[in-house]
């Protein structure tokens, strides 16, 4: 009973700030089925996703000044909210405070100019697109995870089981135990960092025109690896099996070859960039 | 027979009924209804076995190709260099290249519509940029005054950004110039089109109301 | 000069397609590198087809694909021809696809006999109209609804339904009963049924 005093004086107290502070708050739910659709147009603002046990997709909008007003669409299963800008609003006064609830199958569309865009443990895909937002992406499985960025870091975390294809002009990009089928990082100039097992049998791309690319694999790791600098440095902890191609290995700049069975595919290819494949110290 | 007792057996039958079976189906229109879905579900489902969902990319023969003589299955000396990734990568830059035209082509007649030169558009979707990075080609700077129309605040990173991928396609063609037969730069020029094809875009999506 | 296959009639068509396709394996289990590409170009689209149903991902399907070919070209020296080498391929595929759903962790065939608890689908309302199934199954939505099924109930609903295996085959294939993969195909086509109509309801309310 004490418990629940205190929670309602806090909320109060809460809602309190947000009125005198201009500020709106929204509250939208929808029922949904499986595999739901949701999708965020949130030009200035962060946006949060975390899962809901229940079949239902909670929507809390926190609207910073009367310039802006967000615009809900549902149409079955598939929600699209838009913040739309009015006259004179600028990144303060447009900016928007998401927070969402989904279950977990559903699938998450985030589009936002300066984020930060964050969302966890969820099975659906997420597709996220920001211009300087901060990506954070964690615990997901059987998803596929598509991430745009021009200049945002991006940070992925826990991933397994699905397509990852995450393209950055000059934010870095930092996998921490991703594996999959599929998966693909490039950046203009952002650095590239990968610390995970390259498990699963996948497919790995990491490509950058100048940023650097540190890799980290365990000793057990079970890779077929490329890695070519054009006018960077190349290092390598591992000691490679010769592989068989046709690859041009240019010393200090380039090694190819494979580390026990040669399961997955990685590929780290820098123009100009430092590449180091790093064995993981235990 | 009621209902339940049908429902129970009916994960055995397969097509065939005994007497009491045929008998309940004959009179319980529901457990009928049942048993013409599932046997729907079933007979359309066999056609989707014969459907054809398309064929492997290219790399996925190249691979076995590697791991074959890798492992001394082929017993012939190589006529021709094996190579680690798909094979006519020049053709697919082929079409590349229009492709990026025509991106190019779409930027042009939006910036026309927006107040922008009909000739400069024309002019440039006949040919990838060659100006210098360090010097924004009009058309780009048009697109950076479109952002900064939109968005003030992203004028400076749409510059840089714009910077940093020119600078990257030029270091990507050179290469492939150089060494046109190298699969890995052919990779770099793509990789370069797509970074961008991908300013470009989110660009436009913050410009155009 | 062999003519072109342009210019001969069906039946001496296929007759050669027959030869192509004995010569290739012949050639083949002699190390002739051109018979294999041969054969690869000849069964790719059935392998990867059945791939992709599997596992609905292109680059798992692509991945699974050449494991197929690669174990086929390590044993085709031990190729007597009992049976045709399409179906010999076609098993080989199958069992690539259950080892590496195995390899993931996935349930291959649920040991748990239970149905997934659904309380999405439409309730019946007193008078509404029924949703009927029977002569007009949309066969886009059937494949979705295939991708919707758990996997345990997937895999065995697309080698029986799809692909035609017994249920004797497949218990040998997958190591489970004859009489679990019945159930468990009763169970994904009831799955389906449910995902079908709930479609269907979906559809009829929007319009």
């Amino acid at each position: 009973m004490y418990r629940k005093q205190v929670v309602l004086v806090a909320t109060v107290l809460v809602l309190g700030a947000v009125l005198a502070s201009g500020q709106t708050r929204k509250e939208l739910r929808y029922k949904v089925h499986r595999r739901a659709t949701i999708s965020i147009m949130n030009p200035y603002g962060p946006i949060f996703v975390k899962p809901n046990p229940n079949k239902e997709i909670v929507i809390i909008a926190i609207l910073h000044s009367d310039k802006v007003e967000i615009d809900p669409n549902q149409r079955g299963s598939r929600i699209d909210v838009v913040s739309h800008l009015l006259a004179g609003a600028d990144p303060d006064s447009g900016r928007v405070d998401y927070e969402l609830l989904v279950p977990v199958d559903a699938n998450v569309t985030l589009h936002s100019t300066t984020g930060p865009l964050h969302a966890e443990r969820l099975r659906g895909d997420v597709i996220m697109e920001g211009n300087t937002a901060n990506v954070d992406v964690r615990d997901l499985t059987e998803g596929h995870v598509h991430i745009r960025t021009l200049n945002g870091p991006v940070t992925l975390t826990n991933i397994s089981d699905g397509h990852v294809e995450v393209t950055s002009v000059s934010g870095n990009v930092a996998l921490k135990s991703v594996n999959g089928p599929f998966v693909q990082v490039s950046s203009t100039s952002g650095m590239i960092s990968y610390d995970g097992d390259f498990g699963g049998g996948g497919e790995y791309s990491l490509m950058t025109h100048t940023g650097d690319i540190l890799a980290t694999a365990p000793s057990y790791a079970s890779i077929e690896v490329v890695a070519r600098s054009e006018q960077g440095k190349v290092e390598n902890d591992f000691l490679l099996e010769p592989g068989h191609s046709s690859f041009v290995a240019r010393a200090g700049s380039a090694f190819a070859g494979t580390i026990n069975k040669a399961a997955s595919s990685v590929k780290l290819l820098s123009f100009s960039g430092k590449i180091h494949l790093k064995k993981r110290q235990n | 027979m009621t209902c339940d007792e049908f429902g129970r057996v009916l994960p055995e039958l397969e097509g065939g009924h005994n007497l009491e079976q045929r008998a309940h189906l004959r009179v319980c229109p529901s457990c009928s209804e049942l048993v013409a879905e599932l046997e729907a579900i079933s007979r359309e489902a066999r056609f989707l076995g014969l459907e054809d969902e398309g064929e492997p990319s290219p790399r996925v023969w190249n691979s076995i190709e590697i791991a074959l003589r890798q492992e001394g299955l082929v017993r012939e000396p190589l006529t021709t260099a094996v190579v680690p990734f798909p094979r006519n990568v020049g053709r697919r830059l082929t079409w590349l290249i229009p492709a990026f035209s025509a991106l190019l082509l779409i930027l042009g007649l939006l910036v026309y519509q927006n107040g922008g030169r009909r000739q400069l558009a024309e002019s440039r979707a006949s040919g990838v940029p060659a100006q210098p990075a360090s010097v924004p080609s009009v058309d780009e700077q048009q697109l950076v005054e479109l952002v900064a129309t939109g968005t003030p605040s992203l004028r400076a990173e749409f510059e840089s950004d714009l910077k940093a991928v020119d600078g990257y396609v030029r270091d990507a063609e050179e290469s492939v110039r150089s060494h046109p037969n190298d699969e890995i730069a052919q990779q770099y020029l793509m990789n370069a089109y797509e970074q961008k094809a991908m300013v470009y875009e989110m660009a436009l999506n913050r410009s155009v109301p | 000069m062999r003519p072109e296959l342009g210019d001969l009639t069906d039946a001496q068509k296929s007759k050669n397609a027959k030869l192509s396709e004995a010569e290739a394996i012949d050639r083949a289990k002699q190390g002739d590198a051109g018979a294999f590409e041969a054969l690869y170009h000849l069964h790719k689209r059935r392998v990867y087809s059945l791939c992709l149903r599997m596992t609905s991902n292109t680059a798992a399907a692509e991945d699974l694909t050449q494991e197929a070919f690669l174990q086929l070209f390590r044993k085709i020296g031990t190729f007597r021809g009992e049976s045709a080498f399409s179906t010999w391929l076609h098993r080989m595929a199958v069992n690539v696809v259950l080892m590496q759903l195995r390899k993931k962790g996935l349930p291959v065939i649920p040991l748990e006999e239970t149905l997934e608890a659904d309380d999405e689908s439409p309730k019946k309302e007193p008078g509404a109209e029924d949703i009927r199934l029977a002569g007009s199954i949309d066969r886009l939505q059937l494949k979705l609804a295939i991708q919707n099924l758990p996997p345990g109930y997937r895999t065995v609903f697309l080698l029986h339904d799809v692909e035609g295996y017994e249920h004797n085959e497949i218990a040998a294939m997958v190591g489970c009963s004859i009489g679990n993969s019945k159930s468990q195909l009763h169970k994904a086509r009831m799955k389906l049924r449910e995902l079908l109509k709930t479609n269907r309801a979906e559809k009829a309310t929007r319009s």
